[in-house]
């Protein structure tokens, strides 16, 4: 039985068409993976499935019925329900508590509480999932919280579940499990969408694939039928190369470009969230950071580019003393930085892209003097870098917000690249960013990493850090708790460092 | 182009003037209530005050101190930092140029500048303590000018009443300043204090659109974070822009006291005062420095206009000051929209009640 079908379901924002006549059926009991790049209209499709946004033209049927949602509320009423990217829980509360919350069974006033406990132990032992109902949100893990959520929406009888972008924050292991528990969901005759650009998990554990490709459906493949190549070529359009050669490079005798020493700090609760961090970049090294998120690297990179003040140590560039500094004095000893949140430290998406292209860099000769921007020199330096970095923008005067993700990273890579600096640090380079752009940052970082320059990744995607680092150091509750070469790392070994276990 | 043109400056144009439109009409309302006819009411203000001689020089002269309080608020609001302690630094500014101008007895050129640079200065030092407090304490400085306001009102009352009040005369006032310290009138009413303006102006423009500070100024006002993260030193941007902002108001006041007062009275700034137009001024120019030059202008002409609308016909000159407070209501939605985007909110709230037929739950 087809779950859902559409026909000829069409969504326009204005002149632009974000979902072009989609024509799709997905079947009962199976998972379907719904890949694309970024802006190719996945989430277009999965707002009008979930009462998001309505469709411009086109039927959506869920069970063989015309459906017309107004809300979620409507589209979970119905039997469908989507997993998201960020989790909505309340981290006072319990699990069961969180589960239940909005729909608390009750005895008279008061909460029932032994009988919601109940109910969530049962639910719990029927899909198998690895988790207790008393414990504090914040208490538990990041991939508990997202079992968390799908129990919300299995408590609410829902049928069909979508998942936007799950393994995006977990690590490996919990990434297993989560596939696991897609299959025990399976079992149990759950219907689920998976929205990914990964392809190791599409593999894995869809049955079928449908890959969209600005606004259209390029392909609808069964996943037993096809490979992670032809899947890449579909979505892009051409043939993409990720994996990058392992190289045998002994570093003992090249240059320490960048040196950490014991480094420090407390975040605004007094919490030691950097612990005591050391190590040392050299000539032509990429170091990579890698942990489950949360486990110091985001401060450690705020350590590194003057966004928070250390407590200790010390951090030197060429032997010079450059600790404490601010970002801009740092860009000037030669650091650049791509930073974690593009958008917020990244970019103003309010700002021209001209304004965007000089930040960090304005106060030098070459955007500024006496106090006065030099505009036509930004102009021009604006369209060599659009031209020289492919970015895609409609309106070369227009605004950042009018780019999509992996052009936006694109302007920061070629403003910090375009510096010509000694050391980059570069924290979630690809994070969010369609394939064709993964391949053109690699790219990029690859060739800084040819002319000698060091190279710190600090990434949750462990496959980037492995395919990219000569050497990988893992942190875990702020401290570096293993080292491990780049030739010979794997998922396993970096999953157990990840989790704390030496 | 054509859609950028229409982004860039239609939509911001209309929705600057329909506030000023919707006034004028709820005003037309209340003029033809009174039984007069409200376009020759209108007619009367903007032929008289726009297009006489006489009428123009007045009202560019009545702009003069606006254009500077609007410029003083529209920049700092650009960095979303709230000045609202313009009125306070220009009435400063105002009584300590007055204090000099009375004092010495210089050659006028010389004269003038010192009191203008006085003006300035008492504006600078007093904007520098809300500026202090925001950048070492994190006082939110929307409070602390909004209440130094009330502070300089009481210390140019007490001062003015005393070591420095004429006892001549019969109000609370001061001596009054030397002829040396006083601007010519050209003509009838203009006097080089509207050069100043637009020099102030100009100025400002650059500063704005052209100049390194404008641009850390806009960032900072748009994405503190991603300021920050480029290097501006945020803190040191916000007493940097406080205290262009107070040096503007005080001049601005210094300028009124040289070109027009002449001696500080209680009533020196009038109702509601140059410091509270120039924030009304501020938010109908949109914080842009054309905006606001075009604004006190117009806000300026306003008030030439009433002067003549009792001469020629039988509405009350107070009319204006019923427009004035539309407008000031109709821009305040305006302001907290821009804000909230309450509006919008309000009409996704009303689709989803009517769309589910009230089984939503809110």
């Amino acid at each position: 039985m087809k779950v859902i079908k559409t026909i000829n379901l069409t969504k326009k924002f204005g002149d632009f068409i974000a979902n072009d006549n989609i024509n799709l059926e997905i079947e009962k009991g199976s998972i379907t993976a719904i890949m694309g790049e970024n802006g190719a209209g996945k989430t277009t499709l999965m707002n009008m499935f979930y009462g998001l946004s309505k469709p411009t033209s086109g039927e959506l049927l869920i069970n063989g019925k015309k459906a017309n949602f107004k809300s979620p509320q409507d589209a979970i009423k119905c039997g469908l329900g989507m997993v998201h990217q960020h989790f909505k829980l309340v981290p006072g509360l319990t699990v069961f508590e969180n589960i239940l919350l909005g729909t608390e069974i009750t005895a008279g006033p008061f909460i029932d509480t032994m009988k919601e406990i109940k109910e969530v132990s049962k639910l719990i032992t029927e899909y198998k999932f690895e988790l207790n109902p008393k414990d504090k949100v914040s208490d538990i893990s990041i991939g508990a919280k997202q079992r968390v959520e799908i129990l919300k929406m299995l408590y609410r009888k829902v049928d069909i579940l979508i998942f936007d972008e799950p393994t995006a924050v977990l690590t490996p292991q919990e990434v297993d499990e989560l596939l696991q528990s897609f299959r025990e969901l399976k079992k149990q005759g759950k219907t689920i969408i998976l929205i990914t650009h990964k392809l190791r998990e599409i593999m894995e554990v869809s049955d079928e694939v449908i890959v969209i490709k600005k606004g259209k459906i390029v392909g609808n493949v069964k996943t037993s039928k096809t490979n992670p190549k032809e899947l890449a070529n579909m979505m892009v359009g051409r043939d993409v190369v990720l994996d990058v050669s392992k190289r045998e490079k002994d570093f003992s005798t090249s240059k320490v470009l960048y040196k950490v020493e014991n480094l420090k700090t407390e975040n605004d609760l007094g919490k030691t969230v950097v612990d005591n961090i050391s190590f040392e970049i050299r000539e032509g090294e990429i170091l990579g950071v890698c942990g489950v998120e949360g486990n110091g690297q985001s401060e450690l990179v705020k350590l590194l580019t003057g966004l928070m003040e250390k407590t200790e140590g010390k951090v030197f560039l060429n032997g010079e003393d450059i600790t404490g500094m601010w970002p801009d004095e740092l860009r000037k000893k030669g650091l650049a930085f791509i930073p974690e949140d593009r958008y917020a430290q990244g970019l103003c998406r309010d700002m021209s892209l001209s304004d965007n292209i000089i930040a960090g860099y304005h106060s030098g000769e070459k955007y500024c003097s006496f106090g006065l921007l030099k505009r036509k020199e930004i102009t021009k330096t604006r369209d060599e870098l659009i031209d020289f970095y492919d970015i895609r923008i409609s309106e070369r005067e227009g605004n950042i917000s009018s780019l999509s993700g992996g052009n936006a990273q694109k302007v920061i890579i070629a403003r910090e690249f375009d510096a010509d600096p000694k050391v980059i640090i570069a924290s979630q380079p690809t994070r969010g960013v369609d394939i064709g752009s993964i391949e053109f940052i690699y790219k990029k970082i690859l060739e800084l990493r040819e002319k000698g320059k060091g190279i710190l990744l600090v990434s949750s995607e462990l496959s980037e850090i492995m395919s990219l680092s000569d050497r990988i150091i893992v942190m875990y509750k702020g401290k570096i708790v293993g080292q491990v070469d780049g030739k010979t790392a794997t998922k396993e070994k970096l999953g157990l460092l990840m989790a704390g276990v030496r | 182009m054509t859609k950028n043109f229409k982004e860039r400056f239609l939509i911001p144009a209309f929705n600057t003037l329909l506030p000023v439109i919707s006034a004028l009409f709820l005003g037309g309302i209340i003029i033809f209530a009174i039984g007069d006819n409200p376009f020759k009411t209108y007619g009367v203000m903007i032929s008289k005050s726009l297009f006489t001689v006489d009428g123009i020089l007045k009202t560019l002269h009545f702009a003069s101190p606006l254009i500077l309080t609007g410029l003083a608020i529209a920049i700092t609001f650009k960095a979303n930092v709230f000045n609202m302690g313009v009125e306070g630094q220009m009435l400063l500014g105002a009584f300590f140029s007055g204090v000099f101008g009375f004092s010495f007895d210089l050659p006028p050129l010389l004269h003038i500048s010192l009191c203008l640079i006085v003006g300035v200065i008492t504006g600078i030092l007093f904007a520098l303590i809300p500026a202090f407090l925001k950048a070492f304490f994190k006082v939110n400085e929307m409070v602390v000018t909004l209440m130094l306001n009330y502070a300089a009102v009481e210390i140019t009352r007490y001062l003015a009443q005393g070591v420095f009040r004429n006892p001549a005369s019969g109000d609370v006032a001061t001596y009054t300043i030397n002829s040396s310290a006083m601007f010519n009138k050209v003509g009838k009413n203009i006097t080089a204090f509207f050069l100043i303006s637009i020099l102030v102006f100009i100025f400002i423009y650059i500063l704005m659109k052209k100049s390194k500070l404008g641009y850390e100024i806009t960032a900072i006002g748009k994405n503190e974070e991603f300021a920050k993260a480029s290097g501006m030193r945020v803190y040191r941007k916000i007493i940097y822009i406080m205290m262009i902002s107070g040096g503007i108001s005080g001049l601005a006041g210094a300028g009124w006291m040289m070109s027009e007062k002449y001696r500080y009275t209680t009533s020196f700034s009038g109702n509601p005062g140059i410091g509270w137009d120039g924030m009304l001024i501020a938010l109908l120019g949109a914080h842009n420095p054309v905006g606001v030059l075009i604004a006190a202008i117009f806000y300026a002409a306003l008030k030439t206009g009433s002067d003549y609308i009792n001469l020629y016909t039988n509405v009350p000159k107070d009319i204006v000051g019923v427009i004035q407070g539309i407008l000031i209501l109709f821009l305040s939605i305006k302001f907290i929209n821009d804000k909230t985007d309450f509006l919008g909110r309000m009409r996704q709230r009303l689709k989803s009640i009517r769309g589910s037929k009230g089984a939503t739950r809110i």
